[in-house]
């Protein structure tokens, strides 16, 4: 009887250029698909509404509460001190672009006047963010 | 006397830390990113892109909405149809949004998105004060 030897393999080294394949393409999936914003100190969810615009990235967002609490870039901000802070961006920066994130069930008396506000601050571009799908 | 230099072997790279890092900065970016799908609607518009106002007095239609977010046009509920008919028997007109300082955000954008559906284009909200 023929005895067959196999043949004793050298030890293969683990590749893990294809894990650094996978890594780097989920990298850079969640770079493309996420959007970095500054979370507000409470809870805001958008009204819901297809009739919005896209949204473009950058600018000031301002977080408005159910309560009427203000935020300003994820800190909690009174209104004469924010108007005072986006006074001090506008010096900086003349085109200003706000972003005013308000609850839906936010009243409009806090809602209003902070846009009135803005706009005789000088902001010439303000919008209101919406979601189409509700959260 | 020649001396000869001892040929060193080749270093292997090694790719374990570029994982790592890569690996780090995958964690941070889904931990940090938010992925809400967000939409704007513009409540202010520099003067280069906003409607220039019409010359002469043009026809107004007034659209209130109560403290409980429903939107009412000459005293109906509002819908896409009857602001629709609205414009057509006075077209040019400005919308004009009268808000209840007591009713909600979402109650706003509702009536912006019925106005725009109905295609009203010369839109303005009416400002509420501090109070």
């Amino acid at each position: 009887m023929m005895k067959l030897k196999r043949r004793s393999q050298p030890p293969q080294q683990e590749t893990i250029v294809s894990l650094i394949d996978v890594i780097f393409f989920l990298l850079v999936f969640f770079m493309l698909v996420g959007r970095m914003d500054a979370t507000a100190p409470f809870e805001v969810s958008p009204p819901v509404s297809i009739a919005g615009e896209s949204l473009p990235k950058g600018g000031t967002t301002i977080a408005v509460a159910e309560n009427g609490a203000l935020a300003l870039d994820g800190e909690a901000i009174e209104r004469q001190a924010l108007l005072a802070r986006i006074t001090d961006l506008l010096t900086e920066k003349p085109g200003l672009f706000v972003r005013i994130n308000a609850h839906a069930d936010a009243r409009l008396t806090n809602l209003l006047p902070l846009v009135t506000a803005l706009e005789q601050a000088g902001v010439g571009d303000v919008v209101l963010v919406v979601t189409p799908n509700p959260v | 006397m020649k001396l000869t230099r001892r040929k060193r072997n080749m270093a292997l790279i090694t790719m374990t830390p570029l994982v790592d890092v890569m690996m780090i900065l995958l964690v941070f970016f889904m931990v940090t990113s938010t992925y809400l799908d967000l939409d704007m609607m513009p409540m202010v518009q520099s003067e280069a892109e906003g409607t220039a106002a019409p010359a002469g007095p043009a026809p107004t239609l007034l659209i209130r909405i109560t403290a409980n977010g429903e939107a009412r046009l000459r005293g109906q509920p509002l819908t896409v149809q009857t602001l629709v008919s609205a414009l057509q028997t006075a077209p040019n007109a400005r919308v004009l949004i009268l808000p209840s300082g007591g009713s909600n955000v979402q109650g706003l954008v509702s009536a912006i998105e019925t106005a725009t559906q109905a295609g009203a284009e010369n839109l303005r909200v009416v400002r509420l004060e501090a109070q």
